[in-house]
């Protein structure tokens, strides 16, 4: 669909509502509106702060909560305003919209992008994300440096005129410290303050993350987090690999939670080809991403009590880890990097016990749950610990764009399966778990009431599961066929050959798909040129925005309190760093 | 659908002396720790551990450990290097190199069929694309190796042993028994050959079109496994 608002062209109720509201902004007359998969604005960079402003703060918009932005080249991309543009996804809680802003950056060797920082302080990183691996300009940036890529790379990666195959040697003079860091004389009464590296490589770390933090005595008075350790540019992979051949790299993502991913990623596809899964199908991935998210909060339960002291519950919950990795391996071949979903379907239908083995789950799994409730909850060392300490508070939450359970423990009842229930979510009796003090604690109660809620919406969907029936859509464009029918049947092997030598033909156009990570938030935005292949993903990794409030949430507290709010936060480096 | 719960209501916030007296609480958690000893030491059989490397994981007959090339009745391997499963190779460790077979019923043959197992992600997509039946994948997962040219699996280590299959078994595959796919025959011709024109510039070239598999029929005829499949 082209941009075009002057010609009045028919737009959803939605996008018409934001074309409204607009003519009341500063940039009224110079933004447009285009009714794509979702209301997108187009402003250029100019008018984008206050544009920004204007989206947060006016009551018909109120988008509060910052996803997302990226970048996007166009160079190869003709019929294009301008070779760069950035693309900001919003969400406003109140109205529970998503909307879509395409700023675009007139430049086309130094594109200049203004900061919105003091708008939005969740874009912080996400700009430096955008300088480091397109080499915008960020005016206004408060700390522009690289982010994922070290500080010998040359270029911007994800330029279309950037060749993959490039390699850049990082050595230990190369790494930069916080500028603040260097100096040394400060005072606070009569201590002199510290600087301290904890990481990148620390059993606490939870990865290979690196924060900088300076102490007075034991309190933290400032900290930076440095991080990139584990970037491998999943981005660019993804425009060198057809787009089924992506799924294995999503597991590579949040490696804790590989299925959820591959879920998230397959269904923007799915969308924008128009392809249908069926029922059984999708429930499979319902029923597997579930037991994931229960998979994924045990290890940040049971690795955060480790961190504080309390190893036996990592054993309780491990069991569980075990068990459900059990199921998995028996649907897929894998344990931890699954690869099972494809686009249109699965890799290949569940094992015939698969209902039993899920009940037989549904049956072990609470008790395990019991016995660390009963170990930790009431447990004085752990409240002393949890209690009180790593505090976010509800407006620093949707400032910091968190989702997922970090926001729901300081209050805000934002998940995406009740927000916009997709598969079926919508079908089934389930609450959403929320706390209020936002505190360590509290999110360890959100993830440990999510486990059983999982539970109830896995025992519902085994309810309507049927037993029979394909999990795979039809159609051979999208899907490989059956294979006696590529072994037997000339038009079958041509379909199959077809899709493995060009890939899938994903009509050109962009969509942005979200569901609800473990973590939050979990969103693909996808370009296509209509090739094999995508023209750019990008994952919105939920943990992203959590890590870079990390040098926020630790000022003020003691190392032993920054080690526990880092695994509460349950950082997944894979997906951090991608 | 249904609502939202507070979960910060339903723990006290502040604990009871009982509690905070601490030692009541560490007796309470003795008690769900040594109820997980007991039940260890009186149900040894049921314990989560196993003795790697002594005891071995019983792994699902879907697991995707080392990859084997299969071969024909005769020997040779079924693989006609079609550089599809290099193609569809999320991680590009595959290298095939063709060469032309001698029989003319095969066509095509890996003269080079290599693996490269430090690059492998073990996804399956291989298996999945291949055509021919040609490459599956077994439960074997134990490959460790001194050297990086050691990680590149040839056809000689790749190509099915009766050994490695008895050790192992079969892993994920393109059909398991019982789910009705019928293989190709071994000296199925491609149907596109037939029509082609091919035959006749090979005649021409004094090439004996009967050798072909045995029992077979004429080039364009079905094969008997086509036949079941439209029938």
């Amino acid at each position: 669909m082209t941009l075009g608002v002057a010609t009045g062209a028919a737009l959803s109720p939605a996008a018409e509502r934001v074309r409204e509201r607009l003519s009341a902004s500063p940039v009224a007359g110079r933004s447009e509106v285009a009714d794509l998969d979702l209301p997108t604005i187009e402003v250029a960079a100019e008018g984008w702060p206050a544009l920004a402003r204007f989206l947060r703060d006016d009551p018909g918009c109120r988008y509060d909560l910052f996803l997302d932005l990226c970048g996007v080249d166009n160079l190869r991309r003709p019929g294009k305003k301008t070779r760069f543009e950035a693309v900001v996804h919003l969400h406003s809680l109140s109205r529970n919209e998503h909307v879509r802003v395409r700023v675009l950056l007139a430049d086309a060797e130094k594109p200049r992008l203004p900061s919105v920082c003091d708008v939005y302080p969740a874009s912080n990183w996400f700009e430096r994300e955008a300088y480091d691996l397109f080499g915008f300009d960020v005016t206004g940036h408060p700390n522009l440096h690289r982010i994922l890529c070290h500080d010998a790379f040359v270029g911007h990666p994800l330029r279309k005129d950037y060749a993959p195959g490039q390699r850049w040697f990082y050595a230990e003079e190369d790494a930069r410290m916080p500028e603040w860091s260097k100096n040394t004389d400060e005072r606070a009464g009569h201590f002199e303050t510290q600087t301290i590296s904890i990481g990148p490589s620390h059993p606490a770390t939870h990865g290979i993350i690196h924060l900088v933090a300076r102490l007075d005595g034991e309190k933290i008075v400032r900290a930076e987090t440095m991080i990139g350790y584990l970037h491998r540019c999943f981005e660019k992979m993804a425009e060198t690999h057809h787009w089924n051949q992506i799924v294995p790299y999503t597991d590579r993502l949040n490696y804790v939670s590989a299925m959820l991913n591959g879920v998230g990623y397959v269904r923007t596809v799915e969308k924008m080809l128009g392809v249908e899964v069926p029922d059984r199908g999708r429930l499979v991935r319902t029923i597997l991403s579930e037991f994931t998210r229960i998979m994924d909060h045990c290890v940040c339960i049971g690795a955060n009590m480790v961190d504080i002291g309390a190893l036996t519950n990592f054993i309780y919950l491990y069991q569980n880890r075990e068990n459900i990795y059990d199921l998995l391996e028996a649907c897929c071949g894998a344990r931890l990097t699954v690869s099972y979903v494809r686009v249109g379907g699965l890799a290949v239908d569940v094992p015939d016990d698969f209902v039993p083995r899920c009940r037989a789950l549904l049956d072990s799994i609470p008790g395990f749950l019991d016995d660390v409730e009963k170990l930790v909850t009431n447990n004085r060392i752990v409240r002393n610990r949890l209690s009180g300490t790593g505090i976010v508070t509800k407006e620093q939450a949707i400032a910091w764009g968190m989702t997922g359970p970090m926001l729901r423990a300081s209050g805000v009842a934002y998940d995406v399966r009740r927000a916009r229930p997709y598969d079926f979510y919508d079908k089934f009796d389930w609450d959403v778990p929320i706390a209020q003090d936002g505190d360590n604690f509290a999110r360890y109660l959100v993830r440990l009431e999510e486990m059983r809620q999982s539970l109830k919406i896995i025992r519902q969907a085994l309810e309507i599961f049927p037993a029979k029936g394909p999990v795979n859509s039809d159609d051979w464009r999208v899907v490989l066929p059956p294979k006696d029918a590529v072994y037997h049947d000339m038009e079958s092997l041509i379909y199959h050959f077809k899709l493995t030598m060009e890939g899938i033909r994903v009509p050109a156009g962009e969509r942005y798909e979200w569901i609800e990570g473990a973590n939050g938030e979990l969103g693909f935005y996808a370009v296509s040129d209509g090739r094999g292949g995508p023209y750019r993903l990008k994952v919105r990794p939920p943990c992203f925005p959590n890590m870079a409030a990390f040098e926020h949430i630790v000022v003020g507290g003691t190392v032993s309190d920054a080690i526990a709010t880092l695994g509460t936060l349950n950082v997944i480096a894979g997906e951090l760093d991608r | 659908m249904s609502g939202v719960i507070d979960v910060s209501r339903r723990v006290p916030d502040r604990l009871t002396l009982l509690q905070k007296l601490y030692l009541p609480e560490i007796l309470r958690g003795m008690w769900v720790t040594l109820r997980h000893l007991v039940r260890n030491l009186t149900n040894m059989k049921g314990m989560p551990t196993i003795q790697y490397p002594d005891q071995k994981r019983n792994y699902s007959a879907r697991f995707r450990g080392k990859h084997i090339l299969k071969a024909r009745e005769d020997g040779t391997l079924k693989c006609v290097a079609c550089y599809m499963c290099q193609q569809a190779c999320p991680a590009e460790c595959i290298t095939i190199v063709a060469g032309e077979h001698p029989k003319i019923a095969y066509e095509k043959y890996p003269v080079v069929f290599d693996i490269d197992m430090m690059r492998c992600v073990f996804c399956g997509f291989c298996v999945d694309a291949c055509p021919k039946d040609a490459i599956w994948m077994t439960r074997n997962y134990e490959m460790a190796f001194f050297t990086r040219e050691d990680a590149v699996f040839s056809i000689d280590r790749l190509r099915e042993t009766k050994e490695e299959v008895a050790q192992h078994g079969y892993g994920y595959r393109p059909y398991y028994p019982g789910d009705g796919t019928t293989p190709p025959s071994d000296a199925s011709l491609l149907p596109v050959l037939a029509g082609s024109g091919e035959r006749d510039r090979l005649r021409e070239q004094g090439i004996a079109l009967a050798d072909r598999g045995p029992g077979q029929g004429p080039l364009n005829a079905p094969s008997q496994a086509q036949k079941a499949f439209t029938a």
